[in-house]
């Protein structure tokens, strides 16, 4: 395996540097020193260069866990903080506050809870600290040309061979797959009549012999995702979590219950958002407009509910210590809010909103226009809005699976 | 961020959806309706005397439990289950509400405690022709008699008005707004109930000609007084539309599960799996929205004005569509007279237009967001 080979970076492995103990510290004298590491080590704006961009988020993550601030809910062995779950919202408070960049890849989102629960030792040990330092970049290989949302029905296959996997097959949509040295997968080892019984959970290395990446043009004219070809490729059987044909009930697991940490940042976030949107509104003297008032005010009661429905999940979890039925609505309201607010915000700007950012005419570098184009993708890529809603039918409310579908 | 519900609010829930399941369920709803009549006695005085609803939000000194919005908030999402038909929401919420927080002591020494056991019911009389609730609408004018007042004008839109056994009717003086408390039986009131869309909540004109009146509240700024007022009514109502909308979706799932067509239940259809799924999200959220806004009036907190209006803007729309989504699932039976679904549409609809058109609620929200 050649992932260790490639991750030299001094301080990899090596533990973070100890913050104070985290038992003695009051909650208020943590955020003082989130706040405080934050805004001194800033790393200002991004640059423009997208290879550059690359550099500068590794150099900000390797900051981050050099100094014992990644991870905040992963174990503290890995390199993690191991926070309690009240802490870690106070985390992602900070972090939606101080406007520092997020993760690259997919890894730590997705990846990491997989590993992290149903890993070997040895494979924690030789994954985690350096995806969450950024060494290494991981993307998603789950989604093919032929497996969309009905994802069971993969074909990219895995032979066993010795003590090798021998991978052939193809995705496709996978985001970072230009820039990640590492792609967690799901393949097919059983027949595909075998469907999710027969899929396996693999770790191919994305500079391995026989993978290639061809970048795709998405809608918005960038170069976002990729499809991956893997032709007679050699993945060491170590590399597979959980048993073969046992890859299925892994692929979608979550650690704790960051995911409701992680929406209270994006509520933060948005909310930021379309403050600037009323701001824009406003200097344009379209405040005054009962129509733009209106759909600002649709706007304004569903960015405070996403921040409610955040803040009642984490009481939930902190009050039972299990997340209530907010906590399977929220990505469905975010999606669709973020599509609204960038379309709403073009409707608004008229013609001007049409600019791309090269016009000398366009209204803020022509965010609000790219935004439009890129949260297409919101309610597409990580399961369909219409699966989704399937999934809180059937799931949540109990209504019965569609008897002309495979079982699930 | 004291959003989340405590083990024993979980626990005032359960017995208040118990007795209702038991005392108000709809056949009795139904009787009701049929009867014309506001309340059924009995269960108004367990409701009131073992239960001590009535009393839950009005301070201990006056013979009420004590407890705020949140607590008041629950009873009123199951009662919006249920569809209960007492004079509780007049009674409790907008003239309980008033009084309590009219800052006059003798007013809440006098009405508070029949309130709290159930024995004196009351309404709030603020609309008039126009159904606003802007004081400037407000056109009934009360002047000195004696060592009190009598009140004069045309009151619309009175909820159970033409059997409270108290009104605080809302007039102009020559020195700005009052409240004004008149007795339902003084020989200066007229009043009969109108014929309205929500079968389960009276509305009622009450038409005054110099009615003998006390005076409550004077040395409150009314227009802030009514405002604080306003803030818990939308909470409260806010509770009620989300009781009622969880109930629609509940319907609904329950009857899609069953209700085979084509060989198979329409709930495995996705067409009915994501009306179902798109009203829970709105039924959840009304959930957060609710809860935010009772919580932050009970903290008194500085955007409690601003919770309680999105909330009742957010649940006035999701009850809205969740009662008119329970009647296309249901499909024909859906559309009988036998079938609920119509009496939360009727609650819904009515509740939604209470204070006036959608349209100038949200606009009120905008101002209170800095839009």
């Amino acid at each position: 395996m050649t992932l260790e080979r490639q991750a030299p970076v001094a301080g990899a492995a090596a533990a973070p540097a100890a913050a104070p103990a985290a038992a003695a510290e009051t909650e208020d004298a943590f955020r003082a020193r989130l706040r405080a590491f934050f805004t001194a080590r800033h790393p200002g704006r991004p640059p423009k260069d997208p290879r550059e961009r690359v550099a500068w988020t590794k150099a900000w993550l390797a900051t981050l866990f050099d100094h014992g601030y990644a991870g905040p809910g992963w174990p503290a062995e890995f390199g993690g903080m191991e926070l309690p779950f009240g802490r870690q919202v106070i985390y992602q408070e900070e972090l939606a506050r101080a406007r520092v960049p997020g993760p690259l890849g997919t890894g730590l989102n997705i990846a990491a809870p997989t590993i992290i629960k149903y890993g070997s030792p040895e494979q924690k040990r030789r994954w985690l600290p350096p995806m969450l330092r950024g060494d290494l970049v991981w993307a998603q290989g789950y989604s093919e040309p032929e497996a969309g949302s009905d994802l069971p029905s993969l074909r990219t296959t895995a032979r066993r061979d010795g003590d090798e996997y021998v991978v052939n097959g193809q995705k496709v949509w996978t985001s970072h797959a230009a820039d990640a040295d590492v792609f967690f997968a799901l393949v097919r080892t059983g027949t595909r009549e075998s469907r999710q019984k027969g899929i396996t959970y693999l770790v191919i290395d994305a500079h391995a012999p026989g993978v290639q990446v061809r970048p795709l043009r998405d809608l918005t004219g960038g170069h976002l995702f990729a499809e991956v070809f893997f032709d007679e490729v050699r993945v060491p059987a170590d590399n597979r979590i959980g048993a073969e044909n046992g890859g299925w009930p892994l692929a979608r697991t979550s650690l704790g219950h960051e995911r409701a940490a992680g929406a209270l940042n994006q509520a933060a976030m948005y909310r930021r958002v379309l403050t600037e949107l009323e701001d824009l509104a406003r200097e344009r003297g379209q405040l005054a407009d009962p129509l733009v008032r209106d759909r600002l005010v649709d706007l304004e009661i569903r960015v405070r509910i996403i921040r409610y429905n955040a803040q009642r999940t984490i009481g939930d979890i902190l009050a039972k210590g299990e997340a209530g039925a907010a906590s399977s609505v929220s990505r469905l309201l975010i999606t669709a809010f973020e599509q609204d607010i960038h379309e709403f915000a073009i409707d608004m700007l008229g013609p001007a909103g049409l600019l791309g950012k090269t016009a000398p005419q366009a209204v803020q570098r022509s965010r609000w226009l790219l935004g439009f184009l890129r949260t297409r993708a919101s309610t597409i890529g990580a399961g369909t809005r219409e699966i989704q809603l399937n999934t809180v039918a059937e799931q949540v409310l109990g209504l019965p699976h569609d008897p002309g579908l495979p079982p699930r | 961020m004291s959003v989340g519900y405590s083990q024993e609010h979980d626990e005032l829930r359960e017995v208040v959806r118990e007795f209702l399941r038991q005392r108000s369920p709809s056949p009795q709803v139904r009787r009701l309706i049929e009867a014309e009549l506001g309340r059924d006695d009995e269960v108004w005085a367990m409701l009131t005397g073992q239960l001590g609803l009535s009393g839950i939000a009005v301070p201990a000194q006056y013979g009420g439990a004590g407890y705020g919005p949140v607590e008041l908030g629950i009873v009123l999402e199951e009662m919006g289950r249920a569809l209960l038909v007492a004079p509780y929401f007049s009674t409790v919420v907008l003239a309980g509400q008033a009084l309590a927080a009219s800052g006059d002591e003798a007013a809440m020494a006098r009405w508070l405690p029949g309130i709290a056991d159930g024995s004196l019911t009351a309404a709030l009389a603020v609309a008039e022709d126009s159904g606003s609730w802007d004081l400037a609408d407000v056109t009934a004018a009360a002047e000195p008699a004696g060592d009190g007042w009598t009140v004069s004008g045309g009151k619309l839109y009175v909820v159970d008005g033409h059997t409270a056994d108290l009104l605080l009717v809302v007039a102009r003086t020559a020195g700005g707004h009052g409240v004004f408390a008149v007795a339902g039986d003084d020989p200066g009131v007229e009043r009969a109930r109108l014929d309205a869309l929500d079968l389960t909540r009276p509305l009622a004109s009450v038409t005054l000609r110099d009615a003998r009146a006390v005076r409550v509240g004077g040395g409150r700024d009314t227009a802030a007084w009514l405002s604080e007022v306003t803030d818990r009514v939308l909470a409260a109502l806010a509770a009620e539309q989300l009781g009622g909308a969880a109930r629609c979706l509940e319907l609904s799932v329950e009857y899609a599960k069953v209700r085979e067509q084509f060989g198979r239940p329409i709930g495995s259809f996705q067409a009915i799996k994501h009306k179902c799924a798109i009203l829970f999200l709105e039924v959840e959220s009304g959930r957060s929205a609710v809860s935010q806004a009772t919580a932050a009036i009970a903290a008194d907190e500085p955007d409690a004005s601003l919770a309680a209006a999105l909330a009742y803007v957010h649940c006035s729309a999701a009850f809205t569509h969740a009662a008119k989504e329970c009647i296309q699932i249901h499909g024909g039976i859906g559309y009988t007279w036998e079938h609920d679904a119509h009496l939360y549409l009727r609650r819904a609809k009515s509740s939604e237009l209470f204070l006036g058109p959608p349209a100038r609620q949200r606009a009120r929200l905008a101002a209170l967001a800095g839009i």
